[in-house]
């Protein structure tokens, strides 16, 4: 049985007078595609808010290999392991794809700003690794032709990709993608579902939130549903989609193309 | 269209510049300075001053306020940072150089980086607790920080009070050339020189890690800390790098001008620095500079413009930003196939 | 330094600065109620607010001109004081509010709609700022332009060391009165409705049929017509004005604001009085020069230990 890496026990949030999670515990293990599905609402966003260090939680925790991640900031839990995309997406729209990704790559070192000015031999190959780590990121992604370009310039499905390279450039072990698939075509989904693999195959854990059920299905190992706030199923896609509560969830809700 | 045709020279001088060799840059950038040093000794009624000589408009406001808008370029246009109270650090840096003079035998290079310190300090002092507030709040902060170094200054007799202080000494002389009253053109290459410097550092730091961190910030800062940015870190930094480089420009411009007072020091002169920042284009250093140069001749040119300077300069803004938010030149890079590192 | 730490005025004058502290209070209220009502919908700070409050103080004097009323002149009867004034506050009430819409429609209208940036907003304001107290500057050579005494200032009665006069009874009890009045604007109209439903959701708001610009529009000018009756009570008091006036004005009216909890419109109130009672007290204990760095040191405090106030709600946006 492969190792529990991402784990969030008993995960509560509040806002107000709204309980936007509600005792959820989910986790991802190595080696695993897994998707977080629920309708409009359900608090999936929210997961990956709170799990980034960006929203504190009431109660719960969540941790990474063991590390426990509760009131880390979120740079720090980014350097740790844990990257994500956005579901509306938000690149740095007046920098180029490489830079994008070349500045995740630099959250991987240590490098400070005298060293940067004043060419320090360890700025300098830091430098290097950052510059060449995105290239190749690029160059993994199928954007290698669009380097020099301003990422608010890119065709729409390929600023979805950007985003997931810049993701990959802090080494996660888990990538948390939101709704990468919005927006896209069928032939677009089913390249994205490639890529969710290949991306796995490098290394990566995957926790993937969507609503396009035929993507979810064909390229998840495991699937957690989550309805106002409480985890209602988890398992093989093929139970969850006979499940009765998640129809019933579900209901009103059309199998619709993003 | 004007901005059309500055923008296709702009890509011209890029696609010549992208396919030049090494030494034809350097000679560039060897002609270019030489140009700028030559300056002064042009004497041509076209671009003669009114009422100050064109040498001393070029030492201030022209190489002064290119010194500082580069200063607050990285506050606010790298990293989005808006700052309304930078005439602090210049007040700052030109204190320093009045205090230590007046009082001190110190050598003028060490008070030079006195100031620079000092300016530093207070973009710390400032920065820790500001920089963890939001963009308006922020603001708010930094204007009342410009505000509250001038009231101190006024209210504070042993550093001159409203009435400032007199008989600053000038630099000693550099390879022979002297520093007096009469003459205001070593000045200019001294101030000149420092622009140059705090070029090199800005550009080298600009196409490296923090250049990325500050636009990232800039771009989304939310973003930028999920990618691993930190952000507070180098928020504080462009400060800082922002306060030493105004806190130099008071030391030099303390040093000429022999006598400061805090009326010197007004919340107009941030203002008139961020119209630089906004009209040249944010984030653009080149853009910037001309901006700083633009808006500090004119009004010294088109002596009828100089009344109502800040009038301008409101009229400016309020323009700039909603019809060009990015500036005259605009902060665009030149979108290129390849990269190459530098 | 400069400052002589020095309570004994305190003590002796407490009534008298207390008293004083209210009536500065009401007014900074009014003007803060601009800034506070304008952030609410729009989570923005109208910088340029401050000369909306100038152009009121501009007013009033043009009103004086124009009714032939010298500096010279004797203070009026009550009965005259009282139809004069009236003229004054409703005439710069106008002129702040209608400075406000055009205001709001030259500078921030279509970086609203361009979605800009917070700081692209920023700027548009402060450029206006500063273009409207340059213009000022220019158009009164910058000089300080004197009020002339409406109302005779003897004390009417004596509480302690508080000299009540009339002019300060008239700016407690005016001052009430908008307050009451823009309460049931607030709470019991349809605009009220309209600006406490875009404060708290636009998005809904625009979904359920509210017209977010006329909201908008109608906000400013609510708050300039504020500040208009703000600068009337600020002129009859101080009987002065200049083209920075509303700098400090303003500052202190903001972090009334603040010290309140911006956007909360009792807040603005309770922040208001507090502010004006502190700086009477640590005027007579610093010295009046210290005045504003107090004021500044406060807005500095407020924003780095309670953020939201002192009434003010945690606000949670999901901005992800």
């Amino acid at each position: 049985m492969s190792q529990k890496l991402l784990e969030v026990n008993n995960l509560t949030i509040k806002f107000g007078g709204v309980t936007a999670l509600n005792d959820v515990s989910i986790h991802v293990s190595e080696g695993e595609i897994a998707a977080l599905i629920g309708p409009n609402g359900a608090g999936k966003t929210t997961v990956f808010n709170v799990v980034t260090g960006y929203y504190a939680p009431t109660s719960g925790s969540f941790s990474l290999a063991g590390e426990e991640l509760v009131g880390k900031r979120p740079h720090v839990i980014a350097r740790n392991g844990l990257a994500r995309t956005f579901q509306n997406i938000r690149l740095f729209g007046d920098m180029t794809a490489l830079e994008n990704v070349a500045t995740a790559a630099d959250g991987l070192n240590k490098s400070g700003l005298v060293g940067s000015l004043f060419g320090a031999p360890r700025s300098r190959r830091d430098e290097k690794i950052s510059r060449e780590k995105a290239e190749s990121l690029l160059q993994f992604i199928g954007l290698e032709h669009r380097a020099g370009q301003l990422a608010r310039n890119l065709p729409y499905g390929d600023q979805r990709r950007l985003e997931i390279a810049r993701a990959l450039a802090l080494e996660p072990r888990v990538l948390l993608l939101d709704e990468p698939a919005a927006g896209f075509n069928p032939q677009e989904k089913v390249e994205l579902g490639k890529l969710i693999r290949k991306i796995r195959d490098k290394g990566h854990a995957v926790l993937l939130i969507e609503h396009d059920m035929s993507l979810v299905m064909n390229v998840s190992d495991r699937v957690m549903v989550l309805d106002f706030g409480n985890k209602i199923a988890d398992g093989k896609p093929k139970d969850i989609q006979n499940d009765q509560r998640v129809i019933d969830a579900y209901l009103g809700v059309t199998e619709h193309d993003s | 269209m004007p901005s059309l045709a500055k923008f296709n020279l702009r890509d011209r001088f890029g696609d010549w510049w992208d396919g030049s060799s090494p030494i034809q840059r350097a000679i560039f950038r060897v002609i270019l300075i030489a140009i700028f040093f030559g300056l002064p000794f042009l004497n041509n009624p076209i671009i003669d001053t009114p009422n100050t000589s064109f040498e001393s408009v070029l030492f201030y406001p022209l190489v002064m306020f290119a010194v500082m808008a580069v200063g607050l370029n990285v506050v606010v246009g790298k990293s989005g940072i808006l700052d309304l109270g930078y005439v602090a650090f210049f007040a700052i840096g030109a204190y320093t150089q009045a205090l230590f003079g007046l009082h001190t035998d110190l050598n003028f290079w060490i008070v030079l980086l006195l100031g620079m310190a000092f300016a530093m300090f207070a973009g710390i002092l400032l920065g820790v607790p500001a920089l963890r507030l939001r963009g308006d709040y922020l603001a708010i902060i930094t204007l009342g920080f410009g505000e509250i170094v001038r009231i101190i200054a006024v209210n504070t007799e042993s550093i001159g009070g409203a009435a400032g202080l007199t008989g600053i000494p000038s630099p000693p002389p550099i390879f022979g050339i002297e520093f007096s009253v009469q003459d205001v053109r070593p000045y200019y290459w001294l101030t000149l020189t420092l622009l140059l410097l705090i070029l090199w550092g800005i550009i080298r730091l600009s196409h490296r890690k923090p250049g990325r961190a500050w636009e990232a910030i800039r771009e989304d800062e939310d973003v930028a800390a999920f990618m691993g940015v930190e952000t507070f870190k180098y928020k504080l930094w462009a400060f800082v790098i922002g306060g030493a480089i105004g806190g130099a420009a008071g030391v030099i411009y303390a040093s000429q001008i022999l006598s400061i007072e805090p009326a010197l020091f007004t919340l107009n002169v941030s203002i008139m620095i961020l119209a630089c920042v906004v009209f040249g284009g944010m984030g653009n250093i080149w853009g910037v500079m001309f901006g700083a140069v633009l808006l500090g001749y004119l009004p010294e040119k088109l002596r009828f413009l100089s009344d109502i300077r800040i009038l301008i300069f409101g009229v400016l803004m309020v323009v700039m930003m909603n019809l060009r938010p990015n500036g005259l030149i605009p902060r665009k890079k030149r979108e290129v196939i390849s990269e190459k590192i530098k | 330094m400069g400052a002589t730490l020095d309570f004994s005025i305190l003590v002796s004058e407490f009534a008298s600065l207390t008293f004083d502290g209210i009536v500065v209070g009401a007014i900074y209220a009014l003007v803060a109620l601009g800034y506070t009502l304008v952030y609410g919908v729009l989570r923005l700070i109208n910088f340029a607010h401050s000369e909306i409050f100038m152009i009121g103080t501009m007013a009033c004097y043009a009103v004086t001109l124009a009714l032939g009323i010298s500096t010279d002149a004797d203070p009026l009867v009550m009965s005259s004081f009282v139809l004069v004034f009236s003229l004054i506050i409703v005439i710069a009430g106008l002129a702040s509010g209608a400075s406000a819409v055009v205001l709001e429609f030259v500078a921030y209208r279509r970086l609203r709609k361009m979605k800009a940036s917070r700081l692209s907003s920023l700027i548009s304001a402060i450029g206006a700022s500063f273009f409207l107290t340059e213009l000022f500057r220019i158009l009164t050579d910058s000089k300080n332009i004197a009020f002339p005494r409406l109302i005779d200032k003897e004390p009417i009665f004596v509480i302690s060391s508080a000299y009540v006069t009339a002019d300060k009874l008239f700016v407690i009890v005016g001052a009430a009165l908008l307050f009451f009045i823009l309460n049931r604007v607030i709470n019991h109209s349809k605009l009220g409705l309209g600006i406490r439903a875009v404060s708290q959701d636009e998005t809904t708001s625009v979904l359920m049929g509210v017209n977010v610009n006329r909201v908008v529009s109608l906000t400013f000018l609510i708050g300039g017509i504020l500040a208009g009756a703000g600068s009337a009570f600020y002129m009859v008091f101080y009987e002065t004005t200049k083209a920075n006036v509303g700098f400090l004005v303003g500052v202190s009216a903001f972090t009334a604001a603040v010290l309140g909890g911006i956007g909360n419109v009792r807040g603005a109130l309770v922040g208001s009085f507090a502010l004006g009672l502190i700086q009477q007290y640590s005027s007579a204990v610093l010295g009046y020069n210290w005045r504003d760095v107090v004021t500044f040191v406060i807005l500095v405090l407020v924003l780095l230990v309670k953020p939201t106030g002192l009434l003010g709600e945690a606000l949670q946006r999901a901005r992800v």
